[in-house]
């Protein structure tokens, strides 16, 4: 025992001694080289296509170095407030997969102004980017963060058990969606859904039914109109559908619905392209269509992630290059191309190349049509957290959709800050 | 064996109720102990299809290596490895040291403020880790710890429940040793040193496994001092399967296992130490 | 312990007792025996520098925190005194976890507790048998939370879980347990006990091999039956034990998180949100780190009280 003890202390010794070596900040310059450091939370499929777009960069030139860290959404929310606080944090990062947690990060001047925009070579070409992404990263005329990423939700459903069904085609419209989902539903659910339908944590599908159905959760002030008329119809419409017909089983998360799908034991889901590749390997027969038209029209919800500067970057002009580069006609294109996003450019939108894969064209197509969540809307983290979750999980196990969107409506309102 | 003697009134309030039917609830809690281990280990193998097709099996129907392929290509997988060693390892032998050594003072020393400094360490206890976090990272921030070994292992190095642990075990050392040492001419650091750590090697064999144990299953510290790849533990890379839409659940159950299998060896090996080292604290 | 004090050199420094950075054991002689007094800090130096630098000082920063309406990385943190205090104790939703919180402790700790007692003495034996069971019993506690947190709400998952196939195998149909509002919270502190209850026996295997065989034979000569032993000679000898066991356990249990967050996130509806969660949700989801402080100091107090009454129900007298 005794003649351990020097041992550990000189073991202990060396691993500090090799900490203070190799622990020193990634992000720094060497030899010229500027090294940036990106932290994302993109861990699914589509990783790989990122991870290329750095590779790429990298390989282009011979000034900045570009080093993407990819780490959970959950880890980057913890950290990422304390670290851009500190200034250690990384040059560049997608805060959330949620692009209304940018707000925060603005309101704490965290997050850097893009100022380098235009049409040049190295300039983050912003007129033919999405102007609805672009409006939703723009805070008092400044634009604070450039999409990562864009995508639509498309419906994509198994082609054997529409066949079993006897129906031939994917609905188009709202009331061939609701028709197919009863015809789907075998033996109230216990053997089959109409409809995979998550209700958390996951990518937001009730907002569509809600849409297709003429409803909406706020107006335009803040304030919320889930308790009209037409809000109550909307969620009213489809919780019948889910507590007296079964078509979808209650409180599932984004990940229990695509398991559900994937085992063949629904026959639709609304999701976004990164859901394609699990699909496929999962055996079925998939066939993916546009989301059914709507009452007023097609729609269809549209997600994307923020990627930001932060205020304490040592290389603002180096950032904005990276990002002038990602957002960049080509390079989208190939981003498009290897993970079935959609492009978040307009430019992109006739490219015959993407019109003509199967995946892409059906998501690219509903580009137009598609609706953030919450945009810009004072709190919408919490709205949604506090509000719109619970709400769902209340009405779909039974209780009165009047009563619970007044109740809601209020806690909506308190949070928004609207007064009416 | 005395123990058996001992427990003999207990012992024989089982046989009244029938010694079969004990080991029939024990058979099955046995059993309810393994299988979701067997379930994670043979879902590994598993592919998708046949995961959704037989949700009764506990045994795959047919094989799959992708969850493991998976790991091994995306992680530094033997990176990942030494960093959790050296992480756990290091931090396991510092708080061995620093817990017997305050654990020593406070059973065995006389002095004022005792008593306020145990309470201190216990109430340690009660605080969620969830709620130091931002302040603990901007200290960290300070000292320039971040994504560094010592930031990992320092404010790691010590435990309150370890300490706690120890000292119940010390206290119940006859203290004739101590004295008897001391007529020797031995000083503090030697008593603790020669007469105590040597006697409490079970308890220290307890506290070291289970501190090991927490630390290498530690997933939110690891995460929150590391930002580059290099510096990651295996729980911590792991997480990079999971996600909102991530669906392979071969590739999450091969990692969960992965995680597993170094604790199991070790399990395997020492639980014999273990088992009789806690058994052994006469814990008060 | 103030009165001798001195310094490095042999200066008298004044009334402080800042233990020196050297070890007793190098001083030369004759200081040692000046030191001798002293010691005992020096042996809690670095596990109270560590705890009060990384654990108390933060939990004194997070009650500042609480007094202001906190947001990470905001240039303004506008003093708000008690009232996130006082919001809390209007807020529907932290009471709703603290009842969670209290559901959980109070149902995982009593089963714990009933369950380790009884397998510790069912298998206290020497055999292979018991030695083989015991090992199995205490494996689920070598596994990280996370891990086997995923892996049981795989297991409990409608479609693809074990138990629903087990129970369709049956006829019935599968159970969506991790998505009903009444079978969530049962589900996961099944989980914890299952996961705990070799822990548990451990720590009674300890306590049971402790008492002294006399007091069994003093009892059954004036004549105790089986049941009175137990009542009389085996519960009142493993006393300490059960109170170690039932605060460790309770101040586990308070402060659930990985479990709750891997298995249901705190959902549905909130029906499994406990504190840590909230405190989680509010600190890091929605930015308001001075609430989120608040309901940590409100936890904190909870885990001091409870444990205060806990000793003061077993009369822990240990200490001295």
């Amino acid at each position: 025992m005794k003649r351990k003890i020097p041992l550990i202390i000189g073991t202990v010794g060396v691993m500090l001694a090799l900490a203070a070596c190799s622990g020193a900040s990634p992000s720094g310059q060497s030899g010229g080289k500027v090294t940036l450091t990106v932290w994302t939370g993109f861990t699914g499929g589509d990783r790989p296509g990122y991870a290329q777009i750095v590779k790429d960069f990298n390989a282009s030139q011979s000034k900045i170095k570009v080093v993407m860290d990819v780490e959970p959404w959950d880890t980057i929310q913890q950290k990422l407030p304390s670290a851009w606080l500190t200034g250690q944090g990384p040059d560049l990062a997608a805060p959330s997969s949620d692009p209304n947690v940018i707000a925060q990060y603005v309101k704490t001047n965290s997050v850097l102004p893009i100022t380098d925009t235009g049409s040049g070579a190295s300039q983050i070409d912003v007129s033919n980017i999405a102007p609805a992404l672009i409006k939703e990263f723009t805070y008092s005329n400044k634009l604070y963060a450039v999409p990562a990423n864009y995508a639509t939700l498309s419906l994509y459903y198994n082609k054997t058990e529409f066949a079993a069904a006897g129906i031939a085609t994917a609905p188009t419209t709202l009331a061939e969606f609701q028709a197919d989902a009863q015809k789907l539903t075998l033996g109230g659910g216990t053997k089959q859904y109409g409809l995979a339908l998550a209700d958390n944590a996951t990518i937001q599908m009730w907002p569509i039914l809600q849409w297709m159905s003429g409803g909406d959760i706020v107006d335009a002030t803040g304030c919320s109109v889930l308790q009209t008329p037409a809000g109550q119809n909307s969620l009213k419409t489809w919780s019948d559908l889910v507590v007296n017909n079964k078509i979808a089983p209650v409180g599932l998360t984004g990940a229990e619905a695509d398991s559900l799908f994937s085992a063949g034991k629904a026959a639709m889901e609304m999701n976004g392209p990164w859901a394609a590749p699990g699909f496929k390997s999962a055996g079925i027969n998939l066939g993916i269509a546009k989301i059914p038209v709507g009452v007023s029209g097609p729609v269809t919800l549209g997600s994307t992630a923020p990627l930001a500067i932060s205020a304490k970057t040592k290389y603002p002009q180096q950032a904005q290059q990276f990002l002038a580069y990602y957002t960049s006609k080509a390079v989208q294109k190939k981003f498009s191309l290897a993970t079935g996003f959609p492009p978040i450019r307009t430019d992109l939108a006739t490219d015959p190349q993407l019109l003509a894969d199967p995946i892409i064209s059906v998501f690219a197509s509903q580009v137009a049509d598609a609706r953030l969540y919450l945009p810009h809307l004072t709190n919408a983290t919490q709205v949604d957290a506090n509000g719109y979750v619970p709400l769902i999980g209340q009405i779909t196990r039974g209780k009165s959709v009047a009563t619970q969107t007044a109740a809601i409506a209020k806690t909506i309102n308190a949070l928004t800050g609207c007064s009416s | 064996m005395s123990t058996s003697v001992r427990l003999a009134p207990i012992r024989r309030r089982w046989r009244s109720v029938g010694p079969a039917f004990k080991w029939i609830l024990l058979s099955i809690g046995l059993l309810a102990a393994l299988i979701p281990f067997i379930w994670m280990v043979s879902g590994s193998f598993r592919s998708e299809s046949d995961l959704f097709h037989n949700p009764a099996s506990l045994f795959p129907t047919s094989w799959t290596l992708h969850g493991y392929q998976g790991i091994w290509q995306e992680l530094p997988f033997l990176r990942l490895l030494l960093n959790t060693f050296i992480f756990a390892g290091v931090t396991t032998a510092l708080c061995l040291l620093f817990d017997s050594m305050c654990a020593y003072a406070l059973a065995r020393l006389r002095f004022r403020g005792r008593n306020i400094a145990f309470w201190l360490v216990i109430a340690t206890l009660m605080v969620p880790f969830q709620v130091t976090l931002i302040p603990v990272f901007i200290e960290l921030f300070h000292l320039n710890w971040l994504n560094t070994y010592q930031g990992l292992i320092i404010p790691r190095a010590t435990s309150a429940f370890g300490i706690f642990l120890l000292r119940q075990f010390f206290v119940s050392i006859p203290t004739e040793l101590d004295e008897a040492a001391r007529i020797d001419g031995a000083g503090h650091f030697r008593i603790y040193w020669q007469v105590i750590l040597p006697l409490a090697k079970p308890a220290l064999a307890t506290v070291a496994i289970l501190n090991f144990m927490n630390l290498w299953n530690d997933l939110l510290w690891p995460l929150v001092v590391t930002s580059s790849p290099d510096m990651r533990t295996l729980p911590a890379g792991l997480t990079l399967f999971g996600g909102e839409h991530v669906t392979d659940h071969a590739v999450l159950l091969a990692g969960a296992t992965i995680s597993l299998i170094p604790l199991a060896l070790a399990f395997f090996f020492a639980q014999r130490y273990f088992v009789a080292g806690v058994a052994t604290t006469g814990l008060k | 312990m103030t009165a001798d004090t001195i310094g490095r050199g042999g200066v008298r420094r004044g009334g402080r007792a800042l233990p020196p950075a050297v070890s007793t054991d190098k001083l030369p002689e004759s200081r040692r025996r000046r030191f001798r007094w002293q010691p005992a800090w020096l042996f809690m130096a670095p596990s109270l520098l560590i705890l009060g630098v990384f654990v108390i000082w933060p939990i004194l920063v997070s009650f500042w925190y609480s007094l202001h309406n906190w947001t990470i990385g905001a240039t303004d943190q506008p003093w708000v005194g008690l009232g996130n205090y006082v919001t809390l104790f209007k807020d529907p939703q932290f009471w709703n976890a603290l009842g969670n919180t209290l559901e959980f402790t109070v149902a995982s700790v009593i089963l714990l507790v009933v369950l380790g007692f009884l397998t510790a003495v069912a298998l206290m034996g020497e055999g292979l048998v018991s030695r083989i069971f015991r090992s199995t019993y205490f494996f689920p506690t070598i596994v990280s939370l996370t891990s086997i947190g995923l892996v049981w709400k795989f297991m409990l998952d409608p479609s693809i879980g074990l138990v629903a196939g087990i129970t369709q195998f049956f006829g019935a149909a599968p159970i969506g347990w991790l998505q009903s509002t009444t079978l969530a919270l049962p589900a996961v502190i099944f989980v914890a006990v299952w996961k705990n209850v070799g822990f548990t026996m451990i720590i009674f295997l300890a306590g049971l091999k402790g008492v002294p065989q006399e007091r069994y034979e003093a009892a059954q000569l004036d004549g105790a039956n089986r049941r009175q032993l137990v009542r009389y000679v085996t519960l009142p000898s493993i006393r300490p034990t059960i109170l170690f066991a039932t605060i460790i356990l309770t101040i586990q249990s308070l402060q659930v998180f990985d479990l709750v967050y891997v298995m249901t996130g705190g959902g549905p509806i909130f029906t499994t949100d406990t504190l840590v969660t909230q405190i989680f949700r509010d600190g890091f989801v929605n930015f308001q780190t001075g609430y989120a402080s608040a309901i940590s100091w409100v936890l904190f107090a909870v885990i001091m009280a409870i444990s205060a009454i806990l000793l003061r129900v077993f009369r822990y007298n240990d200490v001295d």
